[in-house]
């Protein structure tokens, strides 16, 4: 019997209204655990004069406050080591991870039990069956296995599923590219950054991916790149087969939103277990399809530490599921993650995001690792230098591609001017995880320039 | 037990026997007598089932206080 299209068929189709309904009943029950049990809740509750039993319908979420990241770490430095939030004994607790801590702060440190471990596996079955991943599969995790979540869930998922899982593990990358082709693997999973770097050093092992492997999903995570239209050609060129982007984050444990098969240039939201608003930035009033916002995630999986309307700084725009054919009824992050609010950089009266920068740079296969370096000129002017490396043999476009790159980036940033620099090949960081791809060399008032 | 799931949809046959599973696993789960190989495997099944009734709309609710 030929496998179902959809990991979850009762849910998946549901019509939205009963999706909705179903979305009330668990808030509902979710804020009344969050009150009886996590004192961080039960505080920010009564101070906004909330209790769940005005819970009447979906809009009612309105009345439960915004929770944020720095609330939570404001939580974990008065009670260490996780805070009031926690909602349950931490014995109950079988794992321990904390955030990548990308922004350089405090992570977020977060426990689950057994259920919840059943639970953020199941959240990427969801997406890896919506892509097409299936028990024949080898899926090969091109991961350290470390503290940061990353792709354990995807791990545990994929056994879920019942495929073979390879762990890669704490290996160089030319062992890695070594396993995937000797084992015949046909599902890779990695950041979009690291299945670049994959390729590049397939290539240098005169091994052609696209003809010698068997891989034919690639599964993406954990940097935005994985729905930029020009990092996805590159990929799914080099790769020669298909990818997908899925995004998550430690403060949930698991993905949230994952691109299906029919690749509709954006990500599902798993709606049976999550409320995912989009709100204006600084007002927090809620803004409609179409319109660019922050999303605020509530999540139905993990009690241990429950989140509610839970800031994440992430930029999205959501769509109706209409603009995906494959029949899910849950709505659609048009794009994917966009990029993070926190991640805007003001040069000279202008806003510079990294993800922008990415998907003009992508656009040129000439291109291999860039950086975006800010630096002060004088100590007056703010300057914005690319840095980048060109793929070896490559190297006699340097000329034309500095000049085009320099005209696409000022064209997309109100006239601004980019310094554009060649730097050696192999002089730029590479990165297994969330890549770090701008510099902010700027001094700090109050801090002594270097 | 319930013969409707939380959209107030009747239970097929299969989801009325996921859901006397569960709740056979979690009185399981609530006796003191088990030795560690049929307390602690009987949590993992538990969770297992909780996954299942909870994706198919059966129940939502929380067991760490059963440890799971």
């Amino acid at each position: 019997m030929p496998y179902p299209e959809f990991w979850n068929p009762k849910n998946e189709t549901l019509p939205k209204e009963e999706l909705r309904l179903l979305q009330l009943y668990k808030l509902r029950r979710l804020c009344e655990w969050a009150y009886a049990r996590s004192p961080f809740h039960r505080r920010r509750f009564d101070a906004a004069g909330f209790g769940p039993e005005q819970l009447k319908t979906l809009d009612d979420i309105r009345r439960i406050p915004f929770m944020t990241r720095e609330q939570w770490m404001e939580s974990q430095l008065e009670k260490p080591m996780f805070g009031d939030l926690v909602a349950t004994d931490q014995t109950h607790a079988i794992r321990y991870h904390l955030t990548s801590g990308t922004t350089g702060r405090t992570p977020i440190r977060v426990l689950d039990s057994t259920k919840d471990w059943e639970w953020i596996s199941e959240m990427w079955c969801y997406g890896f069956w919506g892509f097409g991943v299936r028990p024949e599969d080898v899926v090969y995790f091109a991961f350290g296995y470390g503290s940061f979540i990353g792709f354990w869930g995807a791990h545990y998922g994929c056994e879920k599923i019942g495929t073979l899982v390879i762990p890669g593990g704490a290996q160089t990358t030319e062992g890695r590219v070594r396993q995937i082709v000797e084992m015949g693997v046909t599902t890779v999973c990695s950041t979009p950054t690291y299945a670049l770097r994959l390729w590049q050093q397939a290539t240098e092992m005169g091994i052609d991916l696209a003809r010698d492997s068997r891989v034919n999903k690639l599964i993406v995570s954990g940097e935005p790149a994985g729905s930029i239209p020009a990092v996805k050609r590159q990929l799914e060129t080099a790769w020669g087969t298909k990818c997908g982007d899925t995004a998550g984050m430690t403060e949930i444990g698991t993905i949230m939103i994952f691109e299906c098969s029919h690749q509709p240039g954006g990500t599902h939201i798993i709606e049976d277990h999550f409320i995912e608003e989009v709100v204006h930035p600084d007002s927090g009033e809620p803004v409609g399809y179409g319109k660019l916002g922050e999303r605020a995630v509530t999540s139905f999986g993990r009690g241990f530490i429950p989140l509610i309307r839970y800031r994440s700084r992430d930029m999205v725009v959501k769509v109706p599921d209409k603009s995906c054919q494959c029949g899910r009824t849950g709505d659609i992050y048009e794009g994917g993650i966009r990029g993070r609010w926190d991640d805007m950089k003001l040069i000279r009266g202008t806003n510079v995001y990294t993800r922008a920068v990415e998907a003009i740079v992508r656009e040129y296969d000439a291109t291999d690792e860039f950086q975006i370096y800010l630096w002060r000129k004088d100590d007056i002017q703010d300057e914005i230098t690319l840095k980048v490396e060109m793929k070896p043999g490559r190297e006699a476009g340097w000329q034309e591609l500095q000049k085009k790159l320099a005209a696409d980036l000022a064209h997309a940033h109100e006239g601004l001017r980019f310094n554009i620099e060649r730097v050696d090949h192999g002089s730029l960081p590479r990165f297994e995880l969330k890549a770090k791809r701008l510099v902010d060399d700027r001094p700090v008032v109050g801090q002594h320039s270097r | 037990m319930s013969d409707v799931d939380l959209l107030n949809k009747p239970l097929t046959d299969s989801e009325r026997e996921a859901l006397r599973i569960y709740q056979a696993l979690k009185d399981l789960a609530g006796l003191d007598d088990l030795p560690p190989c049929a307390a602690r495997n009987v949590r993992k099944a538990l969770a297992c089932m909780w996954q299942v009734t909870n994706d198919l709309d059966l129940q939502f609710e929380q067991l760490y206080d059963l440890g799971v």
